[in-house]
């Protein structure tokens, strides 16, 4: 068995034992369940480390393993790891170690819940891990399913029926959507292979017609876009996030979320690349509705989950933009926003869980001046607002930085779309997490919270520092990620970079734009040569 | 071996400190407290070696590694030696150490004494970093952390809602400067190509016109950095709320150094600015001087006072960049971080001795119990005003020469108005707090403060009085060219008479002025006379000619506005109306569906035999 087959293995395999596990056994299935993350997590570390020993295989692929399944089809059992899964899978494991820790919270039916969980955190692990676009999409369900069944069993409020109804309904319909696009990509392709780095390297031979792309990319688009919550399609987040048990909140909105991102870099960019290009501006003014609307959103909310919620929902306007800029600097921004956004929206879920634990309520009017009481779990929760309004030392600064500058590059005519996003990075995220902390931990110290108490058992403290660390060596040391992003995307996607980039510069009527233009075709047509800065720059003397 | 791991070593120790404290020491007072001061003693001495192994200009004059690199994206993190960055580590460590120490006294009754060194030291990493930085990412990374640091302190009695606010509000003015700085920094990497201060500086040189017409766009961007950080009108309002805090942190970050970082990051870059934005930066710091010297004469409480003091000089500094005087402003920054430093930590230390009562007019006759506050407040307040031989004499005159040879004698009157107001308001402190008689009985009780607190006091009173004569101008103009011979103590002392007398004339004439006045109106008496006869202008000045209000009416609702906007459009429209259309629409396609599922056998047989009818006549018929 692989290491990458038994990253994903483990809590699957940890599943079906809790089946067999007694009822009663609480603490046996809570071990099973944080010892088998564990596991997967540690394993998960020990990929990541080996990553740049390890020998790639003849697609650029390292830790490879593929078992034919359905041959007739084309489909096959296919998991690997480059550069631009590798930090994904490392970020879904420890989220799912950080979860199963704060699983303890679950007091019901605690071994249905268990099993779902660990179905879920195999799911998603081997999604992020396939190679193949039907073991790829299989596994997704695999993980989504348990997550509708865990908000409206465990859920929490009022709200939980009609927040399980709506996630259930957005969710499987992005679903079908991206499933149909799925199958028309493979049907397009005539490659008659479900194995994206075969249907990849097929397409560079053999394109998909125009108006296949333009048919294909728009249900992917929208398809993937449904599941991440692009603006408009992202009411479900808050309310879902809202009701949700936190450990399925902490893997939803930290991992599960990301699939649609990933599916949009790993496959969508290599083989609809035209369409990708025609569709680009429509994407950036759409993330602006993530970024700043949803942002405005979030400056409303009364309740501290639901403003978590349209933060999230706010955040992945940067993996989107980054996306759009399709370019090298802005799409390794979308990765590192995207594992960035992963540990950061774990942190904050399992954080105000706990205080949802210890008062009963996350509504901020009621809640004030729990810092005095509460100094780890608000100092953690601090330190995640920071990292929320994109705070140096975080790794959610890198990811965001990198991609304005990749946006900045790339919207050369439309820089409105990066000057409102930096906007909405600066000033309206800070508005809504300081609010938050202000409203939730300063404050005169009350009398009802003389109960509360501070997470003084060390395992209770564990998945906060876990991922609060990894928060930080990726925010001190962003390179361990880029430097495996980048290198990845450029061997997939350089080639469209290039076309991407000279297409997109027409002149226009204005000498000044001309002559910005004629310096950006320069610097642009440079942009996957290592060292390009320099030579352009004569160039341009 | 080179002498620039020193400079790591420098940079990192306060970090090192303030990670340790928070993660072992935390309920060890006594060694957090040692850790956080003597991570920045250690740094101080330490900047001292190096600058006397390596000199002013070091031959390695980068030291860097590669923080970030995709495609032509590529961020350094690394340290940059020159007179300005070795020179302010002097200043930033050395004023730090005695506010640490200082601290110690200040807050020794705290229960998060702890938690306030962890920051005090965040803080310091953070302000090393902005002064070592070599390129823009690196400065920006700083840039925000010390508005976080800030963040922190000012919040640090965060049950206190006032404190709690002041610090959201003290960060998002910050960041509404950091939304231009960032966009500054967007335009001067796509148009030259770099990130890094000695790579762009040659660019620019070899082809003065490579911004284009982005030129002065990027320099007023930038400059927005700088008016958030340094608290420039309009974005002036969070400073005086930053009083807040506990008043080491008012002394170490809102006047020694933070706020002083705008005017170093300008001075840093001044090669990117045009003449367009420099004459801009220079109005806005003339405008800012004056503005807030003018409500500074209306404020009672005693850090609010130094707060717009701050402000004013800080509006000096950014005029002498304008001027094109980087180094004039420099030098005031200079000896402004010694006796800014020296007022607050004089200002806290009566604070303590009358249990924390800020308001000037309870309190009066203190020179009597607290001799060594009250002298060394006073040299502090020569200097602020002026008054030869103190330091704040030289650096001033600096800037008013620069004008006169600049031929700006709008900004030259300008300095001169607030010089006036400067020496007056000031006086009328010291007239207020120190003489006279006392105003209250917790005045007559007031007892000195402890030696851990009057040692840094002396220490500073001494740089605020020899800061001008001991070459920190020198060094400085070796940065910017221009570098004059160094001369002899005596003649530094003349220094200002010889070469620009006009300026040096008129200063100490408006510091006379400002003087007379406060003695007329408040060498004893029992309240303000000003009210009375300014009547509404003395309101006005008093609530600070209503921005706060202002910004409240405008900038603030507008948003919030927006906000619900967007939160009923979510509500109503998107979640409402088009999923409810949706879901509406399933259901009345279910409902719909469910009638021809009436569940009655001889319907279904007639649809049926019907159904049966119309095949066969489609498949038969035709």
């Amino acid at each position: 068995m692989s290491l990458v087959t038994s990253i994903f293995l483990i809590p699957l395999l940890a599943a079906i034992v809790l089946a067999f596990v007694p009822r009663n056994y609480r603490v046996v299935m809570r071990g099973v369940a944080v010892f088998a993350t564990f596991l997967s997590a540690l394993l998960a570390v020990i990929l990541f480390l080996e990553f740049g020993h390890a020998v790639a295989g003849p697609t650029g692929f390292k830790f490879e393993f593929q078992r034919q399944w359905v041959q007739a089809l084309g489909i096959s059992f296919h998991v690997g790891v480059d550069g631009i899964n590798v930090g994904l899978v490392l970020m879904g494991a420890i989220v799912a170690f950080a979860a199963a820790c704060c699983s303890w919270e679950i007091q019901e039916r605690e071994k249905e819940f268990y099993i779902l969980l660990l179905v879920m955190v195999g799911g998603i692990l081997a999604a992020f891990a396939s190679l193949d676009l039907f073991m790829f999409y299989f596994f997704h369900e695999l993980a989504l399913v348990p997550t509708f069944i865990m908000i409206g069993v465990w859920g929490r409020g009022e709200r939980k029926n009609y927040a399980t109804f709506q996630i259930t309904l957005y969710l499987s319909l992005g679903a079908l959507i991206a499933l149909a696009g799925l199958i028309a990509l493979y049907l397009e392709s005539g490659a008659n292979t479900f194995d994206i780095p075969a249907l990849i390297a097929y397409a560079r031979n053999h394109p998909f017609s125009s108006d296949a792309q333009h048919f294909i990319f728009p249900l992917l688009l929208f398809g993937f876009g449904i599941l991440v919550s692009l603006w408009p399609f992202h009411t479900w987040a808050p309310p879902g996030y809202g009701s949700a048990p936190s450990p399925t909140a902490m893997l939803h909105a930290g991992v599960l979320k990301k699939f649609g991102l990933y599916g949009l870099i790993r496959f969508v960019l290599p083989l609809l690349p035209d369409a990708a290009r025609s569709w680009m501006t429509v994407l950036a003014w759409l993330c602006l509705g993530n970024l700043l609307y949803c942002g405005w959103v979030a400056m409303r909310q009364k309740d501290f989950n639901w403003m978590v919620g349209y933060s999230s929902v706010a955040h992945m306007g940067f993996a989107f933009l980054g996306i759009a800029s399709l370019n090298l600097i802005g799409v390794t921004g979308a990765v590192l926003v995207m594992i960035a956004h992963g540990f950061l929206a774990a942190l904050t879920f399992g954080l105000s869980g706990y205080i949802y634990h210890e008062t009963g309520t996350l509504e901020m009017e009621q809640l004030g001046g729990l810092l005095r009481k509460l100094p780890f779990i608000g100092a953690a929760l601090t330190m995640a607002a920071f990292a929320g309004c994109g705070l140096p030392g975080f790794a959610n600064f890198a990811g965001e930085i990198t991609v304005l500058f990749g946006a900045w590059h790339a919207f050369a005519h439309h820089q409105a779309v990066v000057i409102i996003a930096v906007w909405a990075a600066l000033i309206v995220g800070a508005v809504y997490m300081l609010r938050g902390v202000r409203r939730v931990l300063h404050g005169p110290v009350t009398e009802k919270w003389a109960d509360v108490a501070d997470a003084s058992n060390p395992w209770r403290k564990v998945p906060f520092v876990v991922l609060l660390a990894c928060l930080l060596i990726f925010g001190f040391f962003p390179r361990l990620l880029t430097d495996k992003i980048s290198a990845s995307l450029t061997a997939q996607l350089g080639p469209n970079f290039q076309t991407w980039a000279l297409r997109s510069d027409k002149p226009e009527g204005h000498p000044e734009s001309q002559i910005a233009n004629r310096k950006s075709q320069i610097n642009r047509s440079s942009w996957i040569t290592p060292e390009p800065r320099s030579a352009s720059h004569s160039t341009l003397q | 071996m080179n002498p620039d791991f020193l400079a790591w070593i420098i940079l990192f120790l306060p970090l090192v400190a303030a990670g340790l404290i928070t993660l072992y020491f935390l309920p060890q007072r006594k060694v957090s407290a040692g850790l956080s001061t003597g991570a920045v003693i250690i740094g101080f001495v330490l900047s001292v070696i190096f600058v006397s192994w390596a000199g002013w200009q070091p031959a390695i004059r980068e030291s860097a590694a590669t923080w970030l690199a995709v495609g032509p994206l590529h961020v350094a993190f690394g340290l940059r030696f020159d007179p300005l960055s070795l020179l302010m580590i002097l200043v930033v460590t050395g004023v730090a150490s005695a506010i640490h120490v200082y601290s110690w006294g200040y807050m020794h009754e705290d229960p998060g004494f702890s938690r306030f060194f962890a920051c005090l030291s965040l803080f310091t990493f953070s302000m090393l970093g902005i002064v070592l930085a070599n390129n823009f990412i690196e400065l920006f990374i700083f840039w925000e952390l010390v508005g976080v640091s800030s963040y922190l302190l000012i919040s640090f009695w965060h049950e206190r809602p006032s404190a709690a606010d002041a610090g959201k509000k003290a960060f998002l003015a910050n960041r509404l400067g950091d939304f231009g700085f960032l966009l500054g920094i967007l335009i001067v990497w796509s148009s030259l190509g770099s990130l890094n201060f000695g790579v762009l500086q040659d660019r620019l040189s070899a082809h003065a016109g490579a911004l284009g017409s982005l030129a002065t766009i990027a320099g007023l961007l930038i400059f927005c950095g700088a008016m958030g950080k340094s608290a420039q009108f309009p974005l002036h309002v969070w400073l005086p709320d930053a009083m807040e805090g506990p008043t080491p942190v008012s002394a170490l970050i809102h006047a020694a150094t933070m706020v002083a970082a705008g005017v170093y990051m300008l001075c840093r870059v001044s090669f990117l600015l045009d003449a367009s934005a420099l004459e801009v930066i220079g109005w806005v710091g003339g405008f800012t001087a004056l503005l807030s010297a003018v409500i500074a004469v209306q404020q009672d409480d005693i850090k609010r006072i130094l707060a717009y003091s701050t402000l004013s000089q800080l509006g000096y500094m950014m005029m002498a960049v304008g001027l094109g005087g980087d180094s004039q402003a420099m030098f005031h920054l200079s000896t402004h971080a010694f006796f800014k430093a020296l007022l607050f930590l004089g200002s806290g230390s009566v604070i303590l001795a009358l249990h924390h009562e800020q308001n000037i007019w309870k309190m009066g006759g203190l020179r009597r119990q607290m001799p060594v506050t009250f002298w060394t407040f006073l040299a502090a307040t020569f200097a602020l005003s002026g008054v030869p031989p103190f330091s704040g004499f030289y650096s001033k005159d600096s800037i008013f020469a620069q004008a006169t040879a600049r031929h700006s004698y709008g900004l030259l009157v300008l300095g001169l108005a607030v010089a006036v107001l400067t020496a007056f308001y000031m006086f009328r402190l010291v007239f207020v707090v120190f003489l006279g008689s006392s105003r209250s009985p917790a005045c007559d009780h007031a007892q000195e403060s402890p030696p851990v607190v009057l040692w840094p006091l002396r220490l500073l009173a001494v740089f605020s009085i020899i800061g001008g004569y001991i070459g920190i101008e020198q060094v400085y103009e070796k940065q910017f060219g221009a570098a004059g011979a160094g001369h002899p103590l005596w003649q530094q002392l003349l220094a200002p008479f010889r070469e620009a007398p006009i300026g040096a004339v008129l200063g100490i004439l408006a510091a006379v002025l400002g003087f007379a006045g406060a003695y007329k109106l408040y060498s004893n008496v029992a309240k303000d006379p000003l009210p009375d006869k300014l009547g509404a202008l003395s309101r006005a000045m008093a609530n600070r000619f209503y921005f706060d209000e202002l910004y409240q009416a405008t900038v603030i609702r507008l948003h919030d506005a927006l906000a619900s906007i967007a939160d009923w459009i979510d509500r109503w429209i998107i979640d409402g109306f088009c999923v409810g259309l949706a879901r509406g629409g399933t259901d009345l396609t279910g409902r719909a569906l469910r009638l021809l599922q009436t569940g009655n056998l001889q319907t279904y047989a007639f649809l049926f035999a019907l159904g049966a009818a119309l095949v066969l006549y489609l498949v038969l018929g035709k």
